[in-house]
């Protein structure tokens, strides 16, 4: 847990150094492509609900994209 | 009635809400209608094991000037067989799952905030589930925190009468950074951490006992391009996976979007997942057949089930979209895979038969 915790620390605050510091600010009239659906971490009308549910049934690991709801998820 | 296993899983119909978006986002001008089919069939040699099938319908809809309403509802139905142990035993099973979400989100003009509630119901097991969710942007909207609280109670009673009355309580909480990089290049930075109590064993499994806590952590990094000379995006993903268990599993997931000539699209997908064992996995000694091997004598936790075994797996996929005025249809298919040998740095469980699926899925989506 602590080695996560570092691994974690370090990444995130790399990212967000990196953000703050170097990189040159994207201004709004440069963001078109960014506005695109398929730039949208939440990805296509399908989603990625089923696959997440499906993965969850048949493998250990589960979650890592944010807040959600519950349940069994029994297949 | 027979389910395979009240799992600590998260409930799928409620993924897809907009509950934590990458970015503080501006409220949704139009609203959608949405019909979504899975059709999901696994095998190993010899055998077909579980089949479901699940019509889901979804609502987005603008309200006010400020707020906006989802809603879902979901029926999974599920037949088939599951191993009573290992990959052995298989014994049939059936059983229907209704899940309903619900969350609203307020826009203000750098922040989100959105609550939601989850109901899910099976002939053994229930779940309840309250969201809290919030983004922030700096003003140029260049970088977005997003923070989320999910809270689960869940009711099991299985049918074979096992245990009755069973509990199990859990709070994830996440807090992620998504960063515009460049004009082409979007990042986001995801840590989430459970914490569960309550009961964990698999009421249907022959020699399982679990602990009655379970904590895992996670981190995910994301990373979407745009790819000029193509016009096509590329989104890469990585989650590392750790709990108290002691499994520890790696995902890799690549996609390609590439647009096409009058509204089409195609997406070919891998996705590349490696776990370990959990501590108290028994592995399957093939002297014991056609029996169940026995756990070492005095362990108090022990399990003979496949998901928590060390194995890696495979998805290949491929997504066909269109688009036409206020419609869009979009049809993927997969073929998933999970082997022993396929384990990243180390040697997977033995004597598992391999694990195959097929998934296919359909969603019609209507803007209004």
């Amino acid at each position: 847990m602590k080695r996560f915790c570092k691994l974690a620390c370090a990444l995130g605050a790399a990212l967000l150094l990196n953000a703050c510091a170097s990189i040159t600010p994207v201004q709004p009239w440069q963001k078109g492509l960014l506005a695109k659906p398929e730039m949208s971490f939440a990805g296509d009308a399908i989603g990625s609900g089923f696959n997440e549910h499906i993965y969850s049934s048949r493998e250990a690991a589960s979650g890592g994209s944010g807040a959600n709801g519950g349940g069994c998820g029994c297949y | 009635m027979h389910s395979t296993l009240p799992r600590n899983t998260l409930l799928a119909a409620a993924l897809s809400l907009p509950l934590l978006s990458a970015q503080a986002e501006a409220q949704p001008e139009n609203g959608t209608l949405s019909l979504k089919y899975l059709d999901y069939q696994d095998s190993q040699p010899g055998a077909r094991r579980v089949r479901v099938t699940a019509p889901e319908l979804s609502l987005m809809t603008p309200v006010g000037s400020a707020w906006s309403l989802s809603a879902s509802h979901i029926v999974d139905s599920i037949t088939g067989a599951s191993p009573a142990y290992h990959t052995e035993a298989l014994v049939p099973l059936h059983d229907q799952r209704r899940a309903t979400d619900l969350s609203v989100t307020h826009y203000s003009e750098l922040s989100t905030a959105t609550i939601g509630a989850s109901y899910s119901a099976e002939s053994d097991y229930v779940s309840r589930g309250l969201n809290l969710a919030a983004t922030l942007s700096t003003e140029d909207k260049n970088t977005s925190w997003n923070l989320g609280v999910n809270l689960l109670h869940d009711s099991i009673n299985p049918g074979n009468q096992v245990v009755i009355d069973e509990h199990k309580n859990v709070v994830d909480l996440s807090l992620g950074l998504t960063q515009v990089l460049s004009s082409r290049d979007l990042a986001q930075v995801l840590l989430g951490y459970s914490h569960g109590k309550g009961y964990f064993t698999d009421p249907y499994k022959i020699f399982d006992q679990r602990p009655r806590t379970r904590n895992h952590s996670t981190l995910l990094l994301r990373w979407n391009h745009h790819i000029e000379a193509s016009g096509g995006t590329s989104r890469l993903a990585y989650r590392y996976y750790q709990d108290s268990f002691a499994i520890r599993a790696h995902t890799l997931t690549a996609e390609y979007v590439q647009p096409l000539p009058q509204g089409w699209s195609l997406t070919p997908q891998l996705r590349l997942y490696s776990q370990s064992a959990a501590s108290f996995y028994v592995e399957h000694d093939l002297n014991s057949d056609p029996f169940p091997t026995n756990p070492p004598d005095g362990a108090s936790f022990y399990t003979e089930e496949q998901r928590l075994a060390a194995y890696g797996a495979r998805t290949m996929g491929i997504t066909l979209s269109k688009r036409w005025g206020a419609w869009s249809a979009d049809l993927r298919a997969q073929h998933y895979e999970q082997r022993n040998q396929w384990r990243w740095g180390g040697s997977g469980s033995r004597n598992l038969a391999p694990f195959r699926a097929r998934i296919v899925q359909l969603a019609l989506t209507r803007q209004f």
